[in-house]
């Protein structure tokens, strides 16, 4: 079951005179309606899932623009998606989180950019990277500069990003290249408002289809030999026609005076940190009133020489404020200084780190160090009374913002020693883990309780909700290559282990990647490994979107395509199906695909329903039937305070968050005792583990049966009767 | 006329992934713009997922017409957030472990109430942190410090965490919001609103009334009325008689009495003290009941245990309870209701035939009369337990474990306090047992026999036996307690009594 969207649709449909108030990923829906899009698709990843989410329970608006929805079941889909921009003059936009997903989407993406679009063709990216990211940290810059196409990186205000993306569209026409629009998570998560304006029904849509197919046209194709002449087109026709456009438009800001010595150029997406750190050091307002020239770039792909060279001319120093390695900017801006034969000082990378999140102690201090090397270095004039040239900031008001910024860090790293001091050991860590009653927590117990009988084999683990049992209490996976990749890569794996290797992977890995790159591989090459699929129906790491393999239902848009046939299609045998939450039959089952005389790919089919969904449609419904006096039985587990003796193996095996610790009532004993709260749902690990490992028999499992019957009060009368006859009443005592 | 404001309120607020920290920032948030702020919120949720740390930072300003839009920032900026709003006392404690908070500016609203996270849940010994500690620096860090338990209050009130961490936000009064603005906004959002609006009362009366300095203590355990054993001194009496009472109903009121008589002997030596003798009391009370077969039986037994069950898992009036034990008797504890003279070969038939480890599962429904009876017979094989294997056993670990306190007291009391200690690690079922029980070996043969029986027995045995204790502990394989061992092995006073 998906997320309800009510209130977030209600904003997609506002008119012209109206303000919407949301996060940024709904802006930029929004604004995707207002520039007339025919067709939307993309892959789910945070911090863009909301995009697709939202849109897929729009179906009214969506057909009264006439706006085609694809669930792409891949980024390579939904980069291919946009080819329908190639020959026709329909604006399309995909979205997907990066940089995995455009590592995915690179072929389709590459073809695309060397053909070109008449019609405006938008790539919303969520830009995961530093703090809360899940992926590898790596640029999407690069890709915007090998295929030729344009990076917008928005400063994160919703009128801005709205902007972009609306000029986003002109921009891609105008120069027929694909354009990327940039947004890191914060930016994706940022709420705010714009004023709204009515939304556009596309020219060419589903409401108004074209009679006739593109006419034959080689030069639309991404084929020899036209590529040759695209790949030139590129760069002599499309990049001046961008660089153009952006210059008209005035798509990058200019902040601050127009002059003084020195300057900052700085991508838009890190202008809000910027300011707030010059803002800290008296060099800037909460109205962005910078005392320091400033060059936001809401375009960092192309740049404009002109532009660059204009903004440098005159200045002594200028200051490259760019996220991520490698510095793209700062080089191309170097080699644009050099060509322009300006002697402006170029600094960035030198101040601020190559690597790593520009977080406000860090901005703080590459500003700093900026600042200061304008005041130390003898070549800087100070001219009498400190007087800078123009508008801008004198150099003793620079010395003075750099010490500010440095106290505050001294102060900062003051504060953080004394509390190091008091807490003798650094915190432990709180990463993500299973939810509680997740279906996949007891695959893992199961591997555990397996790798403690007959030792360790090599876990290749894959991306998803179940990327967590790399975490404790389980602390199982060897590596992980991407998404539905895990098979792959444990092909060579196999071949040099005396142990069959064991690959993870989700139903959302498998639709992904996983079914041709893992399983078709395995199978055409006979790879003898055990692959477990975790069958829990949902994507739900991204938010439990809905698979091709999910049930289809009234809310959803599953289609029930069994897993178990497409392996089977692939001429696949060794195939067991396992209810995820049977410990011990989990075991057995993996036990016997590692060891099975029987050559090739062995897969478990590991069902069991994602938890998140489930309860999100089971709860109310039975809020709904007890309230209506339906006969319901409740069952939660429970830990026998008297028998626990407190060694807590029990946690070592399953890491349930309901599953935790509280002090021992017990006068004699002093460590605490393993304790289930009320957030327990009742899913049976406890009960399977206990049995699995031969644990303790501290847990119970507990029926509340709610509105009971008279056959269910019958009987319980009768057999407490029957107990006390038999001492119950004894035993009490 | 006042000059208008021109630093955004900062607020930030720390919470655990799926427990409302993102409806409260939604609060706060639409009750600012209602109330005309210019207002920016960020998060960085992530992936789906629950009990994760996660952050909601938000910044609110009031609108100036004639200024352009004010430019809000994205990231908290440490030592210039306003107002810390946390949801745990952990998370609480890491924000100010980087510098989040100020003395000179923050305001922190915290919640004392701990969800363990997974390094203190898996500790095999108590791996949890202080809440003290925890709360002296949250203290001294903040400007001012309003701790509580809202935990405790949100159970009383039946209503989320989050509605309660609101009101005590507008108690504290560090707002440009208005406590009916934040009200109103909880009646927007439109979910739940009777019990959130509850929710939200309740701290707000827990932080206007100023009952903030008490932090909710642990409640204490109904007092039980056991009868000090005079003939000890303070501490023991208490201990004693709490082994006596327990010993009594594990067994009956003899062998309780040859409890005493241990304590007795030991209590008779002359460099016994009563912190010694106290901690002989528990740790020999505890060992003396092992959690076997028929007592498992007869704890699961107790009607008391309905009424508590019902009560915990919040079953309403009307409601039928029923609870079902998962037990998995091995083979060792099965065959060790028999006699020795029988056991002991069924348990040489039993590995011959790989049975050793096999151990048999049940589900006994003990509400109903089947499973009833099933424990009852269990249970009432109590009279007959002096004559079981498991009992033998027992006693053969308890003589030899009391001997050597007994021999080690007398050269060195220090010593002796931590392998009274070191009992507790003989603890649980099955092979969590059976690891507890080859580490208490372990440590007993390579470290205490050989410093009982050496003419200079090491002057830091008591530290030894400490650190093979607590490395006993650290993870299940034993391997910590292998390196501590050959590391102790290795020391050079060691290689100095050998050479002597």
């Amino acid at each position: 079951m998906e997320v309800s969207f009510r209130k977030e649709i209600a904003n997609l449909k506002l008119g012209a005179g109206s303000t919407f108030h949301g996060e940024g990923i709904l802006a930029v829906t929004k604004a995707l309606l207002q520039s007339g899009v025919g067709y939307v698709g993309g892959y789910q990843g945070a911090p863009v899932s909301h995009l697709l989410d939202v849109l897929l329970q729009s179906e009214d608006i969506l057909a009264e623009l006439g706006v085609h929805l694809q669930t792409c079941t891949n980024e390579a889909a939904a980069a291919a998606l946009l080819a329908a921009s190639i020959n026709y003059p329909v604006r399309g936009a995909v979205t997907w989180k990066s940089i995995v997903g455009t590592n995915v989407a690179a072929d389709a993406l590459s073809n695309l950019a060397s053909a070109g679009v008449i019609g405006g063709a938008l790539i919303v990216v969520g830009e995961d990277y530093g703090e809360g990211a899940s992926v590898i940290q790596e640029r999407t810059h690069a890709f915007a500069l090998k295929s030729s196409v344009w990076l917008l990186d928005p400063r994160p205000d919703l009128p801005t990003i709205v902007r972009m993306v609306e000029k986003g569209f002109e921009l891609s026409e105008a120069s027929n290249t694909p354009v990327i629009v940039e947004l890191r998570i914060r930016a994706c998560h940022v709420y705010g408002s714009f004023e709204a304006k009515d939304n556009v029904a596309a020219k060419v849509s589903t409401n108004a289809r074209l009679a006739d197919p593109a006419v034959f046209d080689y030069a639309k194709l991404s084929h020899p030999p036209v590529t040759f002449n695209q790949e030139i087109d590129k760069v002599t026709r499309r990049r001046p026609a961008a660089e153009q456009f952006i210059l008209d438009h005035q798509l990058n800001e200019f902040v601050g005076p127009a002059d003084g010595d020195v300057g900052i150029i700085v991508q838009g997406g890190l202008f809000n940190v910027l300011n707030d750190r010059l803002t800290a050091a008296g060099l800037s307002d909460i109205y962005g009133n910078s005392a320091v020239s400033t060059l936001v770039l809401n375009v960092t792909h192309p740049l404009s020489s002109r532009q660059i060279t204009e903004f440098c001319a005159g200045k002594k120093a200028v200051l490259v404020v760019e996220e991520g390695a490698p510095d793209f900017l700062e080089q191309a801006i170097g080699q644009i200084l050099r060509k322009a034969d300006l002697q402006t000082k170029l600094h960035g990378k030198d101040c601020l780190p190559m690597a790593g999140e520009y977080t406000p102690l860090v901005m703080a201090d590459g500003l700093a160090k900026f600042l200061k090397l304008q005041t130390v270095q003898p070549t800087v004039s100070s001219p009498l009374e400190g007087a800078a040239k123009g508008g801008g900031a004198t150099s003793a008001r620079l010395d003075s913002a750099a010490n500010v910024l440095t106290n505050w860090l001294t102060e900062h790293q003051s504060r953080v020693t004394k509390v190091a001091g008091a807490l003798q050991t650094p915190l432990p860590a709180r990463p993500p883990t299973f939810c509680t009653g997740c279906p996949e927590r007891p695959v893992f117990s199961a591997m555990k309780i397996l790798k403690q009988e007959t030792g360790a084999v090599h876990v290749a683990a894959d991306i998803g909700c179940h990327a967590f049992g790399t975490f404790a209490p389980f602390s199982q996976g060897n590596s992980i290559l991407g998404y539905g990749m895990s098979l792959a890569s444990a092909a060579a794996v196999s071949s040099v282990q005396q142990k069959r290797p064991v690959s993870i992977m989700g139903d959302g890995g498998f639709w992904h990647n996983g079914l041709l790159s893992g399983v078709a591989s395995a199978a055409f090459n006979k790879d003898d490994g055990v692959l477990i699929v975790m069958n829990n129906g949902y994507s739900s790491a991204t938010g439990t979107q809905d698979l091709p393999s999910s049930r289809p239902n009234d809310e959803g848009r599953g289609k029930g395509i069994e897993i178990e046939r497409s392996l089977r299609a692939l001429g696949l045998e060794w195939i067991r199906r396992v209810r995820t939450y049977g410990v011990s039959e989990v075991k057995q089952t993996l036990d016997a695909a590692i060891r099975s005389k029987e050559k090739g790919l062995k897969v478990i089919i590991a069902d069991g329903e994602c938890q998140l969904a489930r309860q999100r449609r089971v709860r109310p419904a039975l809020a709904a039937a007890v309230a209506k006096g339906q006969r319901i039985v409740r069952q939660r587990f429970w830990i026998d305070p008297d028998i626990c003796t407190g060694d807590r193996s029990c946690i070592r095996l399953s890491g349930c968050p309901s599953l935790t610790v509280k002090p021992s009532e017990d006068p004699l004993r002093s460590d605490p005792i393993a304790h289930v709260n009320n957030d327990c749902v009742g899913c049976g690990l406890c009960g399977e583990v206990a049995h699995a490992a031969q644990l303790c028999p501290s847990f119970a499992r507990i029926d509340i049966i709610q509105n009971p019957g008279p056959w269910d009060r019958f009987k319980r009368t009768i057999s407490a009767g029957l107990m006390n006859l038999s001492g119950a009443r004894e035993a009490a005592l | 006329m006042t000059p208008p404001v021109t630093t955004p309120t900062r607020l930030l607020i720390a919470a655990l992934g799926g427990e409302g920290g993102g409806v409260l920032a939604g609060w706060i948030t639409e009750a600012a713009v209602a109330s005309g702020l210019v207002v920016s919120r960020t998060s960085i949720p992530g992936v789906a997922q629950r009990t994760g740390a996660t952050t909601y930072y938000i910044e609110m300003i009031a609108a100036v017409t004639g200024k352009p839009r004010p430019v809000l920032a994205l990231n908290p900026a440490p030592g210039q957030v306003d107002i810390l709003l946390a949801s745990e006392l952990l998370e609480a404690t890491r924000l100010a472990g980087t510098g989040m908070l100020s003395a000179d500016r923050t305001t922190l609203i915290a919640n004392t109430a701990r969800v363990f996270t997974m390094d203190e849940k898996m500790a095999m010994a108590d791996g949890r942190r202080d809440s003290d500690a925890m709360i002296k620096i949250l203290e001294t860090s903040a400007r001012h410090a309003i701790l509580a338990d809202f935990n405790a209050i949100a159970v009383t009130a039946k209503a989320p965490l989050s509605a309660i961490m609101l009101g005590a936000l507008a108690a504290a009064e560090v707002l440009p919001l208005s406590a009916d603005a934040l009200r109103a906004a909880v009646r927007h959002e439109g979910k739940s609103v009777a019990a959130n609006l509850s929710g939200f009362e309740a701290g707000f009366a827990a932080i206007s009334s100023g009952a903030t300095s008490s932090i909710a203590a642990v409640a204490p355990s109904p007092e039980k009325k056991v009868v000090a054993v005079a003939e000890f001194p303070a501490r023991t009496s208490v201990v004693a008689a709490e082994g006596v009472a327990r010993l009594t109903d594990y067994q009956n009121a003899a062998y309780a009495g040859t409890y005493l008589d241990h304590l007795r002997r030991f209590a008779a030596m002359p460099d016994v003290d009563d912190a010694l003798l106290s901690e002989l009391a528990r740790h020999l009370a505890v060992r003396m009941s092992v959690e076997d077969v028929i007592r498992v039986a007869q704890l699961k037994l107790r009607a008391a245990r309905l009424a508590r069950v019902t009560a915990e898992a919040k079953a309403r009036p009307g409601d039928i309870v029923d609870i079902t034990e998962f037990m998995k008797p091995g083979t060792d504890e099965i065959l060790g209701l028999f006699p020795p003279l029988l056991a002991r070969p069924l348990m040489r038939l039993a590995t011959k035939l790989g049975l050793a480890d096999a151990a048999m599962p049940l589900t006994v429904t003990t509400t109903r009369l089947s499973g009833f009876l099933r424990l009852k017979f269990l249970a009432a094989l109590r009279g007959w337990r002096p004559r079981t294997h498991k009992f033998h056993e027992e006693q053969i670990w308890l003589r030899h474990w009391l001997g050597l306190v007994e021999a080690t007291a007398k050269r060195d009391p220090e010593a002796a306090r931590e392998l009274i200690a070191t009992a507790k690690i003989v603890r649980g079922y099955g092979a969590t047992y059976k690891r507890g029980m080859t580490s208490f070996e372990r440590i007993a043969s390579t470290l205490v026999e050989p410093a009982l029986t050496a003419a200079h027995p090491p002057p830091d045995l008591a530290d030894q036996i400490l650190q093979a204790r607590i490395a006993a502990e650290k993870d299940p394989e034993g391997a910590a307690l292998t390196a501590t061992l050959s590391a102790i092995a290795l020391k050079p006073s060691r290689i100095l009594q050998a050479a002597q």
